[in-house]
């Protein structure tokens, strides 16, 4: 029989560069044990990581992102 | 004086088939196919279209799953009542499907509406299909598995984790090509994290070596380590609800961000007597902006993550030897999992007397 092995089911569209960047960004703050939000937001700016309209983040535009892509 | 004899030969037992079977099974082959009379997951919602038609094998017994066209999931055995073809080579039309072979229709409930070339014919009006309760809910399309004609469906209750709002849930759904029981025997086991899944993610902490104990509730046990807790994957609960199910916590790294943490609740249903559907819901009780943070991680990376530490599983479950079972020389660690089988050979055992009808 076939099996039904797909790693990938929460998402059927790969994801874009940014999308893959941001994740990427935020797991390395976690990954100092930063875990509180206005922490990952200065974290996100300071790697140079730019919010969707250019600007640096704030904790608005990063809720608005995380709303938005983490349904 | 005269006497009556009341004396009467007793009767002799009426065997009875396991729906959509049609024989008497034995205690071990409801072992080996799956024992009944509960509640199984049977697909991923995802994965049956609006208006599509699915074949699916539970319990090494064919069954169509249709969407009809309100959206309602029907689950049928993939059997034409007139002369047995599958009804998943046939056609949907909407509220029911027509086979293929000579355009029987039947509808949701197992009931023949139409025989187009006899109309009139006395199957018209029959509900000669054995048709399943079905609920969809936590993103899956669960069925209620009778063991005879005569089984009432038990009350659909979901597992706490999956009804409760500040655990938030992905699913993952896998098939194996490994016994079921091996799946149950496997969660039943926690410290093969320690080992098997030593190098993976959520499981390179804590001891490698562990005292276990057995702790009973009202609606199962916990099978877990007396001596760490919160490391590894350091304890199991086994749960007898409207569906078998476990419930276990695993630890996420500092990458995996706040929120503690992520919970399994584990599933799986017997395709054949050689092959599993496993399904898993990864959880977290995570509210606000650590929520969306966490789903957002999950579909990204953590999800790739999670498919890595099932694979560990399947690589070892897929190469056991059928009879693996047996002759075995269990240690203290394999409480949980002889538990498991007596409890599951017990109700295989009572289930094939209620079949022979002996009960």
């Amino acid at each position: 029989m076939s099996q039904y092995l797909e790693v990938h089911q929460t998402h059927p569209e790969p994801f874009s560069p940014y999308e893959l960047k941001l994740s990427g960004s935020i797991q390395e703050i976690f990954g100092r044990g930063v875990h509180d939000l206005p922490g990952l937001v200065s974290g996100l700016n300071d790697l140079g990581l730019h919010a969707p309209d250019g600007s640096s983040w704030t904790q608005e535009s990063f809720r608005d992102e995380m709303r938005r892509m983490g349904r | 004086m005269t006497t009556t004899d009341t004396t009467t030969t007793p009767k002799k037992p009426k065997p009875r088939h396991a729906v959509g079977t049609r024989r008497t099974l034995t205690a071990e082959e409801l072992s080996a196919y799956g024992l009944r009379d509960r509640w199984y997951p049977i697909l991923p919602s995802h994965l049956l279209a609006n208006g599509a038609m699915q074949k699916v094998t539970r319990l090494g017994v064919d069954w169509l799953l249709f969407r009809d066209a309100t959206g309602r999931v029907r689950m049928l055995e993939d059997r034409c009542p007139h002369r047995s073809a599958p009804l998943s080579a046939g056609q949907h039309l909407g509220d029911r499907v027509a086979c293929r072979y000579h355009g029987v229709q039947v509808d949701g409930t197992g009931t023949v509406v139409a025989v187009p070339g006899m109309p009139g014919c006395a199957l018209e009006g029959r509900q000669s299909t054995p048709s399943l309760a079905v609920v969809e809910a936590a993103d899956a399309i669960f069925a209620f598995m009778p063991l005879t004609e005569d089984s009432e469906p038990t009350p659909f209750e979901l597992p706490d984790r999956l009804q409760q709002e500040e655990h938030s849930h992905f699913l993952n759904y896998v098939e194996w090509a490994g016994q079921w029981r091996f799946y149950m025997d496997n969660v039943l086991d926690p410290m093969h994290g320690a080992f098997l899944h030593g190098d993976s993610h959520s499981m390179s902490g804590g001891d490698t070596s562990a005292r276990f104990r057995i702790r009973e509730t009202d609606r199962g046990f916990f099978f877990e380590k007396t001596d760490q807790r919160g490391k590894n994957f350091d304890w199991v609960e086994f749960v007898r609800g409207a569906m078998d199910h476990v419930d276990l916590e695993i630890p996420y790294g500092d990458e995996a961000g706040p929120g503690g943490p992520f919970g399994i609740v584990g599933m799986s249903v017997p395709i054949d007597a050689d092959n599993v559907a496993v399904f898993h819901w990864r959880t977290r009780k995570v509210d606000g902006w650590e929520r969306e943070v966490w789903r957002f991680l999950y579909r990204t990376s953590l999800e790739e993550k999670h498919f890595a530490v099932l694979e560990q599983d399947r690589s070892v479950l897929e190469i056991l030897a059928k009879d693996a079972d047996t002759h075995e020389h269990l240690y203290q660690h394999d409480l949980g999992v002889s538990r498991i089988r007596r409890l599951y050979k017990a109700d295989a055992k009572a289930q094939a007397k209620i079949l022979a009808g002996e009960a």
